[in-house]
């Protein structure tokens, strides 16, 4: 009998609420608000009281995927990266800079952010940024 | 006089200052694992400077000197219930407060525990200088602020004192309260005695979807109406709500009615069926138009 | 009460309703909810029941469910309460 309570912090926004997850025998089967956590005081909003749905699901995204024939097939990070470059090089060029949009996320750190935006102002040459916790 | 001393848990047998009191926690913990009397214990630790459950398991008794008794305050019941789901033969320990107990009280008598299975050490809530108490609502009550109180309900209020406003008054102040919903389905998810297969607050043609507040006061009403002779006033569900609606207060006036209609305290007894609240007894009459 | 054909139905149905009509009280939905018994035969009852709450919803006024929520109603009634301690205090 393996029943573990492992406390973690909620993926979705900016906030970073303490959430507990229960481990029943290696399967992640609950997630509990951490009633000690100064963030969240023991609160969830529902997205944070189904993490670990987004965790143990079929429709998780584990490797890089690349559309080829219309489909989506698995593929390296080698494979990944030179097509996502070939692809944006080529609408920069055919469309301009602003065609382009960097979407980046709450729960990576300020450095990843920052480098994220000096891409899309440097490189790309566009002010399209945005980030979901810029709420 | 004696019997009922002889009952009490050995861990708050009187004598002893406070270390020796969680020494003989622990060293009971650490008894029942080693002998098998329970094959996991579910109690608090330490773990990066929270006080969380955890499961002390038969394969580390050891790890028993680490549990602690402090204000955390989690649903181990329901843990314990989730986890007899999918392994009934395992004996379950756990610590329970006086809510914990009325907790189980009600899963055994949904047969969703078996008491058989279950062992409890009872740690009360009463303010003591020996151990702190729960970080329950009662005991520890939080301030409302000044809106709240001036046009909705405030949590710490009694149910007499709620039921002083004018009618009219009483449903825009519950309005207020139910329209900050944003049906996070906290209060169903933590509540301990909350174990159905399918929830009536995910039916679609009871509830629509796709708005936020939900359908007021429908939802939150159906809630209470499931409540009856459930609801066993832990007051979990006002801790986990994110926009603090009195949720404590309306169930307590489900479980008032629940008594005097009904004659039914729940979670005052496990040997008692549900069904028994429809009783044949009846001394009501319908009410004049 | 007892003629329920379920036996037990009605004594079942009462508390239920009660229980529903002290909920609604509480949060301020009083008297919109009523029950009755009235047997297969007794059609002057029916008709007089139904008769008889259909005037009482209607002088009740439309639901306060529907429209918006005005909260200037305990506003103002909370000013009133804190004028009148105020004038009690001077």
């Amino acid at each position: 009998m393996d029943y573990k309570i492992i406390p973690s912090i909620c993926s979705y926004c900016g906030c970073g609420c303490g959430v507990l997850f229960q481990v029943f025998e290696g399967r992640l089967a609950g997630t509990l608000p951490m009633k000690t956590h100064p963030v969240n005081h023991g609160k969830l909003c529902i997205k944070g009281w189904n993490l670990h749905e987004h965790v143990i699901s079929d429709k998780r995204l584990k490797s890089p995927m690349v559309k080829k024939d219309g489909q989506l097939q698995e593929a390296s990070w080698d494979e990944a990266i030179e097509t996502s470059a070939e692809r944006l090089q080529a609408i920069i060029k055919d469309h301009g800079p602003d065609s382009v949009g960097v979407l980046v996320s709450a729960k990576i750190t300020n450095e990843e952010n920052y480098l994220a935006q000096k891409f899309a102002r440097a490189v790309v040459g566009t002010n399209n940024v945005d980030h979901c916790a810029r709420l | 006089m004696e019997e009922q001393i002889k009952e009490w848990p050995e861990p708050f047998s009187t004598t002893g200052d406070k270390t020796s009191t969680f020494d003989n926690l622990r060293d009971q913990v650490n008894a029942w694992l080693k002998e098998g009397k329970v094959d996991i214990f579910l109690g608090y630790k330490m773990v990066q400077g929270h006080p969380l459950p955890h499961c002390f398991t038969k394969e580390n008794p050891d790890e028993a000197d680490e549990l602690i008794v402090g204000k955390a305050r989690y649903s181990l019941e329901k843990m314990a219930a989730n986890i007899a789901a999918e392994r009934p033969e395992i004996k379950i320990g756990l610590l329970v407060r006086d809510c914990n107990q009325r907790a189980l009280n009600v899963l055994y008598v949904w047969n969703q525990l078996n008491p058989d299975k279950v062992e409890t050490i009872n740690i009360n809530c009463c303010p003591s200088s020996l151990k702190e108490h729960g970080d329950c609502s009662y005991l520890e009550p939080q301030q409302s602020g000044s809106y709240k109180k001036q046009v909705g309900i405030d949590n710490n209020m009694d149910v007499e004192v709620a039921e002083e406003f004018s009618q009219e008054e009483r449903f825009h102040r519950w309005m207020y309260e139910f329209e900050k919903c944003i049906k996070c389905y906290g209060c169903r998810n933590i509540c301990p005695v909350c174990f159905c297969q399918e929830c009536s607050l995910e039916h679609t043609d009871l509830i629509a979807t796709g708005s936020v507040p939900p359908e007021v006061p429908i939802f939150h009403l159906v809630r209470a109406v499931h409540m009856a002779g459930r609801c066993i006033d832990c007051g979990l569900c006002e801790d986990a709500c994110p926009v603090d609606i009195p949720l404590r207060l309306l169930y307590r006036k489900v479980n008032q009615v629940v008594s005097d209609m009904f004659d039914y305290k729940t979670g005052m007894r496990a040997d008692q069926s549900p069904f028994n609240i429809l009783g044949d007894e009846v001394t009501l009459e319908p009410k004049p138009i | 009460m007892g003629d329920c054909h379920y036996l037990y139905g009605n004594y079942m149905t009462i508390k239920r309703m009660t229980f529903l009509q002290e909920i609604l009280k509480f949060m301020g939905l009083d008297g919109r909810l009523h029950l009755d018994w009235i047997s297969s035969a007794e059609a002057q009852k029916f008709v007089q029941v139904v008769t008889d709450f259909t005037e009482k919803i209607k002088s009740l006024g439309p639901s306060p469910l529907s429209g918006e929520l005005d909260l200037t109603i305990v506003e103002k009634e909370c000013e009133a309460s804190v004028e009148a301690e105020s004038v009690e205090g001077g």
